[in-house]
């Protein structure tokens, strides 16, 4: 398919041009069903655009387009020149570079065990049971882990304690380096089970006459996984990685503030976190909206980043 | 296929007028919204020839029991006022939904903003009450007196947007703030004088040394709670409490020249953080403090082993119930005006004043002002506030042969234990909503105004509390603290009440002060005792910038044209 | 299909061993998950004073209604319920129609508009015009105080877009020639063709439009929260939740009018009750939609 889309662009540009208005006749009921999607996302996510405006001036909300008050690129300035955006960009980074790489791989290996179950009712329980946890809110699963790793009667210290790996009880929570991990730890349990439902769906998709096939052939358990399902699931997983890595920036901070404290406050602290405080949460409708600028065009960057990659070594794109 | 085409047809006609529509131009094409909700109570005869009239209202503070005018109570407002409201409460943080109030420019009738009016009163969104309250307002001239010149917005606009919902001239009974020691300490040690840190201290260093377990697990001596903001309240703000400062939220204001500064500057408080340290120090400090969540806490101190805890009463109330109802009377706690040294007053009681910015106002989309303004003006009658207040005589209070009001013992629990007793009834729900005195009021035949009297406190106590009491020869807790007459009204009000828009310069730095002042103060508590000074004095000098001095300079300016502006009233 | 799968071949220890291992560490993944669920549920069904004190791990101490009690007696539950129940069932049928509809016409690589169909519709999950434009534009649409404000602004979903664009990506092609050769039209192909293979992937994102549908609460707030008729079950619920603490703990520790608020704080036991009452109903969906992702049986069907 990507072969001949490539030959229609070398092509000369005469033919083209009557080509394209032919092929748009012939295309005419694909138009009609994408086109009217294009004007709808046009309305309801590309017109509140105009808001953007607000990053270059001092927002009042009340007054007209015309009564506020312009300050250029002020607020980008008071950004970029504050020490404690770079920490929390670090911050960040740093979490979600965690949980794209631990989040993103072990939903896919849990998909895949929980596909060579045999049992079938076992298979539904476990896979029932195992998305239970993203239906539970954050700050529940926060009090459960605090509490397990408290060293006050949690059960993590006694055990550590029991089997005399430690001598006293470590305080977990209080030690700043440590944070990172807990989050994503913290993270896998609640997700694992439902990032994996997408990829379950993707390996139902394989056709089955391919295992028949292997299995002919001789192939054991471990490269029918290796041969048929993980590749069968590539495009699933390359598009959803490509999708994470645009939305790297975007982690939200609400396992950040459940489990972080005032001891671990310098390494949990995240941008959207960043932004509520001195943004919206203080009234600054403008230095809010020009952090959340900040944030698209890094987005974008980094989709266009890895988009760009993908195509050229895995001939797999999002657009 | 004739149908598919039908269909995306459809989907793009409607597309395409969405954009007409989104494109025209768009002052007034939304319709004012008609609510024939306010029709569902046609049954109730309203007095005199008042014509029905439905108000939105939206505010700032939840308010959990309300359930529309439905309740026994909300139907005699409606009766007696033709009003009905029609409320909207905030979820989260409440300048969101106003700020879009002010954006787009469709207002509810009556607003309660609480610190976010500045931007309705920006957007002109509000009306002037001044001259509807001389006009139609006798009843609010009468319960403010002259605390409605406090209600004026700033020095350059004498109006009165917001009239004030907090209680007119309450009485506080009960301590907010002190620390609390478990009652089986001071009854083993023999009642000592709990007065100052090292009281404090004594005691619990004496009884955990006597009792190293309770209950077979380890007795905790003391505990915080810092779990996000509620560091504020168990850490930071018992700092100004024990070096004689009221409560002026994050600040410290110079009680003579009026002049501002965050109150951990000081180096009063640098002293009592440094008592901290020393408690942590000698491991009377609960380790878990600073890392514990608000339920840990809660259970730790409910199961009885916890010997002392510096909190707001509000954020224990719990606990004592759960000990309480678990019979372990003796592991309940009492709490003391414990200060620095005994030069120091506690300030809990130092009066405020009336504290009026935060209360309800008129936008200008109210259709009928003056019938809004009368609808106040009634809450703020004596007939409305005993309503409010006690319910509908012969159902939720009695009358004696005098004609004072009384409830039954039935009445009295029913209060007490049902959860649900305000949302049925309506009793305490429509008050926040208008003008009213707090506890301790009398009405003009010498009753109060609310249920509560000091009598009812009293039969609150448990025998252990009683003891306890007596043992220090007072009646209630609040007499262990420095009484309201021993201070002078800050003529200022409470310096947290202050509001300051989103551009001041305090904004800023003042966030940025109390995010550094969230990770020093706590790592100071926890350092190596040696390490304390120079901990603490790196975090002065961090939040030692221009821009926070230069804050602090415009804090300063506000409170200062605040005492102008009110003029001693 | 299972059985069929043995009698092909003998396993090898290596697999046996896999399989033993494989059992046990899914008994594992099942008790470490199921502990924050029965947790919340145990809580629920315990005495609120009671929980103050901790302790409580998956069975309830002092077994009570109470708390459930408390969050049913709020009458406008009935109206958000049935709200919560039509906007997830509209909104997720009306999603899926449009995100397979345009998911379908983007797998189409000869597509001419499907580079820019796609850059388009993509690029809408980086960026937000933030609140106050979308209210305003919102408010221009005529859509505050409507039921429509539930639906039209979530039907286009990128993200849902390109996992079904990734599924059908996968299909073999052949499938399309054929029935363009019987002289169908593209969108027969996808209607009669497409969509009956594309069952997991639909149910999957089924799944998600119907919780992301069912959880919403913010947009009754903003838009609808004027008109108690369009209440839905998780905005009435969030106003039961909503944390007093915040606000009025902060007032009444000044001595302000939050010192009455804060008595009524939802304690936790309640606040547990509250998050059952909005977990089980979107869990019932959930086998409904299982059985779509049970292997192989798309494909070998069709063909």
């Amino acid at each position: 398919m990507k072969v001949t889309e490539k030959v229609d662009t070398t092509t000369i540009i005469i033919p083209k041009q009557k080509n394209f208005w032919k092929k748009m006749r012939e295309q005419k009921i694909l138009y009609m069903m994408s086109i009217p999607v294009v004007i709808w996302v046009f309305i309801f996510n590309y017109l509140p655009v105009w808001g953007w405006t607000m990053a270059f001036q001092n927002f009042r909300p009340g007054r007209s387009f015309s009564e506020q008050e312009w300050v250029g690129l002020a607020h980008f300035i008071e950004l970029f020149n504050d020490p404690h955006f770079y920490l929390v960009l670090r911050n960040t980074l740093v979490m979600s570079v965690m949980l794209l790489v631990v989040g993103f791989t072990i939903p896919i290996i849990f998909a895949v065990l929980l596909n060579e179950l045999k049992d079938s009712l076992f298979k539904r329980t476990v896979q029932t049971i195992s998305y239970l946890p993203h239906f539970v809110s954050w700050v529940v699963v926060a009090g459960i882990v605090t509490k397990m790793l408290s060293t006050d009667g949690g059960i993590i210290n006694d055990m550590l304690v029991g089997l005399h790996l430690i001598d006293n009880p470590i305080q977990f929570l209080a030690k700043g380096e440590w944070f990172w991990f807990i989050v994503t730890g913290a993270d896998i349990w609640k997700q694992m089970g439902w990032n994996s439902i997408i990829f379950l769906a993707a390996m139902a998709g394989v056709d089955p006459q391919l295992y028949e096939a292997a299995r002919v052939d001789g192939a054991g358990r471990f490269r029918r996984i290796w041969h048929i399902t993980l590749p069968g699931i590539r495009p699933t997983i390359y598009v959803i990685l490509i999708l994470s890595i645009g939305n790297l920036i975007a982690i939200g901070f609400e396992r950040q503030l459940l489990l972080g404290n005032s001891l671990t406050r310098e390494y949990a602290e995240v941008l959207e976190l960043y932004a509520l405080n001195y943004g919206i949460g203080m009234g600054r409708y403008s230095f809010g909206t020009a952090i959340s600028i900040f944030n698209s065009m890094v987005s974008i960057l980094l989709l266009l980043f890895a988009n760009g990659i993908f195509k050229r070594y895995s001939n797999t794109s999002v657009m | 296929m004739g149908r598919f085409k039908k269909v995306t047809s459809i989907l793009f006609l409607t597309s395409l007028l969405l954009v007409v529509a989104a494109c025209s131009d768009n002052t007034d094409n939304t319709s004012k919204e008609n609510n024939d909700d306010g029709n569902k109570n046609e049954d109730v005869v309203i007095d005199g020839d008042l014509e029905p009239i439905t108000f939105s209202l939206f505010a700032a503070d939840n308010n959990p029991s309300w359930d529309g005018m439905n309740s026994p109570v909300g139907q005699e407002i409606l009766k007696a006022t033709g009003v009905s409201l029609e409320a909207d409460f905030a979820i989260g943080e409440p300048a969101e939904r106003i700020a879009l109030f002010a954006a787009s420019g469709d207002y509810p009738d009556f607003v309660l903003p609480k610190g976010d009016g500045n931007l309705l009163v920006d957007a002109g969104a509000m009306i002037d009450l001044r001259p509807l309250i001389e006009e139609h307002a006798p009843n609010i001239q009468r319960v403010y007196g002259d605390y409605l010149e406090r209600m004026v917005w700033s020095e350059d606009d004498d109006s009165i947007y917001f009239i004030g919902t907090n209680p007119v001239d309450e009485e506080y009974r009960t301590p907010g703030n002190g620390f609390w020691l478990q009652h089986a300490v001071v009854k083993e040690l023999g009642y000592p004088e709990i007065r100052t840190l090292e009281d404090f201290e004594n005691a619990i260093r004496t009884y955990y040394e006597m009792y190293p377990e309770i209950d077979g697990q380890p007795t905790i001596p003391l505990t915080l709670l810092a779990d996000d903001w509620r560091l504020l309240i168990s850490v930071t703000n018992p700092a100004f409490f024990a070096t004689g400062a009221p409560d002026d939220g994050e600040w410290f204001i110079d009680q003579d020249t009026f002049e501002a500064k965050l109150h951990y500057k000081r180096p009063e408080e640098k002293e009592y953080f440094r008592w901290l340290n020393k408690m942590n120090a000698e491991g009377l400090l609960d380790k878990e403090s600073f890392v514990q969540q608000e339920d840990q806490y809660k259970a730790k101190i409910s199961s009885g082993r916890v010997l002392g805890m510096i909190d707001a009463e509000w954020s224990i109330a719990d606990t004592q119930t759960a000990l309480r109802e678990d019979g372990k009377l003796d592991r309940m706690h009492g709490v003391y005006p414990v200060t620095l040294d005994e030069t120091y007053k506690h300030g809990n009681f130092k009066p405020t004043g009336y504290l009026s910015t935060w209360g309800i106002g008129i936008t200008v989309d109210n259709p009928d002002p003056v019938r809004a303004i009368k609808f106040l003006d009634w809450m703020a009658s004596d007939e409305a506030q005993i309503l409010n207040n006690w319910g509908i005589e012969g159902e939720h209070y009695q009358l004696d042969d005098d004609g004072n009001r009384y409830l039954t013992d039935d009445q009295r629990e029913e209060r007490r234990s049902d959860s649900s007793f305000d949302e049925r009834t309506g009793i305490n729900v429509f008050r926040a909503y208008g003008p009213h005195y707090g506890n301790g009021v009398l009405d003009p035949t010498g009753q109060p105004y609310t249920i509560h009297t000091p009598e009812t406190l009293i039969e609150d106590y448990t025998e252990v509390e009683k003891e306890v009491l007596a043992a220090y020869d007072v009646e209630i807790w609040k007499d262990l603290f420095p009484q309201e007459d021993e201070f002078s009204p800050r003529p200022y009000g409470a310096a947290w009440e202050i509001n300051y828009s989103s551009d001041s310069p305090i904004a800023v730095p003042f966030q940025r002060a109390q995010d550094t002042m969230f990770t020093r103060i706590p790592q100071a508590i926890l350092a190596d005792p040696a390490d304390f000074d120079s901990i603490y004095d790196s975090f002065i000098e961090e939040i030692s910038t221009d821009a926070i001095e230069a804050a602090e300079k415009e804090f300063s300016r506000l409170v200062q044209k605040r005492v102008e502006l009110w003029g001693g009233n | 299909m299972t059985r069929k799968k043995q009698n092909f071949n003998r396993m090898t220890p290596a697999e046996r061993m896999f399989d033993i291992l494989n059992y046990v560490f899914m008994c594992f993944v099942v008790v470490v998950m199921l502990y924050p669920f029965l947790n919340v549920l145990a809580i629920s069904f315990n005495e609120s004073t009671d929980t103050v004190r901790g302790g409580i791990y998956i069975w309830p101490r002092a077994f009570t209604l109470e708390n459930y009690a408390v969050i049913m007696q709020y009458d406008s539950l009935i109206t958000g319920f049935i709200n919560s129940v039509l906007r997830t069932v509209i909104g997720t049928l009306g999603g899926l129609f449009v995100c397979s509809m345009v998911a379908y016409t983007l797998s189409r690589h000869d597509f001419q508009g499907r580079k820019f169909v796609s850059t388009v519709i993509v690029l809408t999950m980086f960026f937000s015009g933030g609140l106050i434009p979308t209210y305003m534009l919102m408010r221009d649409l005529g859509l505050i105080n409507s039921f429509a404000v539930y639906i039209f602004p979530l039907l286009v979903s990128a993200w849902n877009i390109i996992i079904i664009r990734s599924f059908m990506d996968t299909l073999p092609n052949a499938l399309q020639e054929s029935a363009k050769i019987d002289g169908a039209n593209d969108f027969t192909i996808y209607w009669r063709i497409i969509l009956p293979i594309c069952k997991p992937v639909l149910a999957t994102i089924a799944l998600f439009i119907a919780v992301m549908q069912w959880n919403m609460w913010f947009d009754t707030y903003i838009y609808n929260s004027a008109n108690p008729a369009l209440t839905t079950l998780q905005y009435e619920l969030m106003k039961i939740l909503q944390n007093t603490a915040t606000s009025a703990g902060i007032d009444a520790t000044r001595g302000g009018a939050g010192a009455d608020l804060i008595k009524r704080v939802s304690p936790e036991s309640v606040r547990m009750a509250i998050s059952i009452v909005t977990i089980v109903p979107i869990l019932l969906v959930y086998p409904f939609l299982q059985k779509y992702f049970v292997k192989g049986m798309t494909l070998g069907a069709v063909k």
